[in-house]
């Protein structure tokens, strides 16, 4: 974009970049200094030897990987299913999903809280599968429509010709064609499943059923608000999703910008 | 219809592909928001077997709250100042990585890290950050600037830290967009324009910007609907204080309903935030088929 032909435009250019860059990076810097303030290395021995980083994790992946498989497998067969099977009513069904597309999670709060503790589903992990997995489906479904449109009627008419049922043709066709939109439906919901605060601050009350968003509040309960710990933790809890991140830059880039993305 | 053209027809019928999606996300959300209409028009504490109906005048009292007004006049606020700001430096970004710089790939992965990290998880680094214990602080001594670093605690100044966390947070989403779009444009209107004696800001303003048009209208559209969904960073950073400076809807309704047990008022709240939350993405939708005829 930038004339960079001349060598002092390419300093200026250089400068600017790692001026406007440096702001990013302070968040990071204040994370990694704050969590060796006091005793240093021994804050993440501390917070290690405690032993709920562990299942706190595994909490999170239990949540992650559910979340990931209901959305995985609606969106690719509901996909397939409104972008090229006959259906009656289909725009009707499609816009009712869709307009759960703006839906903030923070109104199902109360009818869910009333409803799961008639279920008794508290403490749970299907208490967050299952919203979370309803919430990130509209826009996951309007991506895998989005893509099965592009792939070419012909394909599946040949496909029929040659017998297949329509079983076989989103096994052997469909699947294998959409695999890019499914990269990025898997790493959106990943991100945002790994990520989600509130409906585990609500739902999931005991220790050992909860999620790393909820790590910094144990340690503040646990430590009494020493902060060198908190951000100690916060540093565990952050270097698995930027090392995941960092051997997946451009399925991540894809999959955060799949959406706006026409 | 019956048997008789079964071997078609039948066979090619999608209900059974979208309806088990479909009775999920449906059955959930649907089933949640009349829930939600109908806790909306009680006085109820959630737990009592008794449930007192009060009709409308949850609403009512909504729209005298000046709490929920001061939620509102937040939202917009937050909206506008980080949508200006986030998508400005997106676009620089965007546009400087684009030229041949050094170190490209470091900047990119700066900028976009944040974007994949749990608010939750930054919460209390954020906390620190512009607390007088913070490194801001110590910059602050360093080059005796003599001011005290305790922002979060001034209601004047509260909402603006918690939206320079949000732009921090998504400039990396707006820059990723950008960065594409910008792909797209044709090389040789870059080189006309040039020649044509256009300079660099206005190549970037006459040019390129409007070619990234849907683009921006995608971020307004994601910015609309997150700054109604709002609810993480200023329950965690501020808890949506001091004095309510930093409410939100989402946290407004999180409040009333579960910290104190107003169900029902929670309910009318978050009725009127899901037809706000509409309301936004049908203005959006509209400006942007206008746009393109």
């Amino acid at each position: 974009m930038f004339e960079t032909r001349s060598l002092r435009s390419k300093i200026v250019l250089q400068i600017v970049l790692l001026i406007l860059t440096i702001p990013y990076a302070i968040p990071l810097v204040q994370m990694f200094l704050g969590s060796l303030g006091g005793t240093g290395f021994l804050n993440y021995k501390a917070v290690w030897d405690t032993g709920v980083v562990p299942i706190y994790f595994r909490n999170s992946l239990i949540i992650s990987s559910g979340v990931i498989v209901l959305v995985y497998i609606f969106s690719m067969t509901a996909g397939f299913g409104f972008a090229k099977l006959r259906i009656f009513g289909k725009e009707v069904f499609f816009w009712l999903i869709l307009v759960a597309l703006t839906l903030p999670e923070v109104i199902l709060l109360s009818p869910l809280f009333v409803t799961f503790q008639k279920l008794h589903m508290f403490n749970t992990f299907w208490a967050v599968i299952l919203p979370t997995a309803a919430l990130q489906l509209p826009f996951t479904i309007l991506l895998a429509r989005n893509f099965n449109n592009g792939i070419p009627n012909q394909l599946i008419e040949a496909a029929r010709i040659d017998g297949a049922s329509v079983f076989s043709t989103f096994w052997y066709v469909i699947l294998p064609l959409t695999r890019p939109i499914a990269a990025s439906i898997i790493v959106l919901t990943l991100i945002n499943s790994w990520n989600t605060y509130l409906l585990p601050l609500l739902f999931l009350q005991s220790p050992n059923m909860q999620t790393v968003t909820l790590l910094p509040q144990y340690f503040q309960g646990e430590f009494t608000n020493d902060q060198t710990k908190i951000l100690a933790a916060a540093v565990l809890t952050a270097i698995p999703v930027i090392i995941v991140y960092l051997f997946m830059q451009k399925s991540f880039e894809k999959g955060m910008s799949a959406g706006a993305l026409k | 219809m019956e048997k008789n053209n079964k071997s078609r027809s039948t066979t090619m019928n999608g209900l059974p592909w979208i309806l088990p999606a479909f009775v999920f996300v449906a059955g959930l959300i649907y089933y949640s928001i009349f829930y939600t209409f109908k806790l909306s028009t009680l006085d109820w504490n959630g737990l009592d077997p008794i449930q007192t109906s009060v009709g409308m005048s949850n609403y009512g009292k909504a729209f005298s709250d000046w709490i929920f007004w001061k939620a509102i006049k937040n939202t917009v606020v937050f909206f506008l100042i980080t949508f200006l700001i986030q998508n400005f430096l997106g676009f620089i970004f965007a546009a400087i990585l684009h030229s041949n710089v050094k170190l490209a790939t470091l900047h990119k992965c700066l900028i976009f890290i944040p974007t994949i990290l749990a608010p939750a998880t930054m919460a209390p680094v954020f906390r620190l950050l512009f607390s007088p214990q913070g490194m801001l602080q110590d910059l602050s001594d360093t080059l005796h600037l003599g001011i005290t670093v305790d922002w979060l605690a001034q209601p004047n100044a509260a909402l603006y830290i918690l939206m320079i966390v949000t732009i921090w947070q998504f400039t990396g989403m707006s820059f990723i967009l950008y960065y594409a779009a910008m792909s797209q444009i044709d090389k040789e209107m870059l080189e006309a324009s040039h020649l044509e004696g256009a300079g660099l800001f206005r190549t970037l303003w006459s040019i390129v910007l409007p070619n990234c048009k849907s683009t921006t209208v995608s971020l307004a559209m994601l910015g609309i609907i997150g700054s109604l969904k709002t609810f993480d960073v200023p329950y965690l950073i501020t808890t949506g204080g001091p004095n309510h400076a930093t409410e939100f809807l989402g946290t407004y309704i999180f409040r009333q309903g579960i910290r104190q047990s107003h169900l029902g008022y929670a309910a009318a709240i978050s009725v009127l935030l899901l037809i706000l939350a509409i309301c936004g993405a049908i203005l959006i939708n509209r400006m942007n088929k206008g746009d393109e005829k």
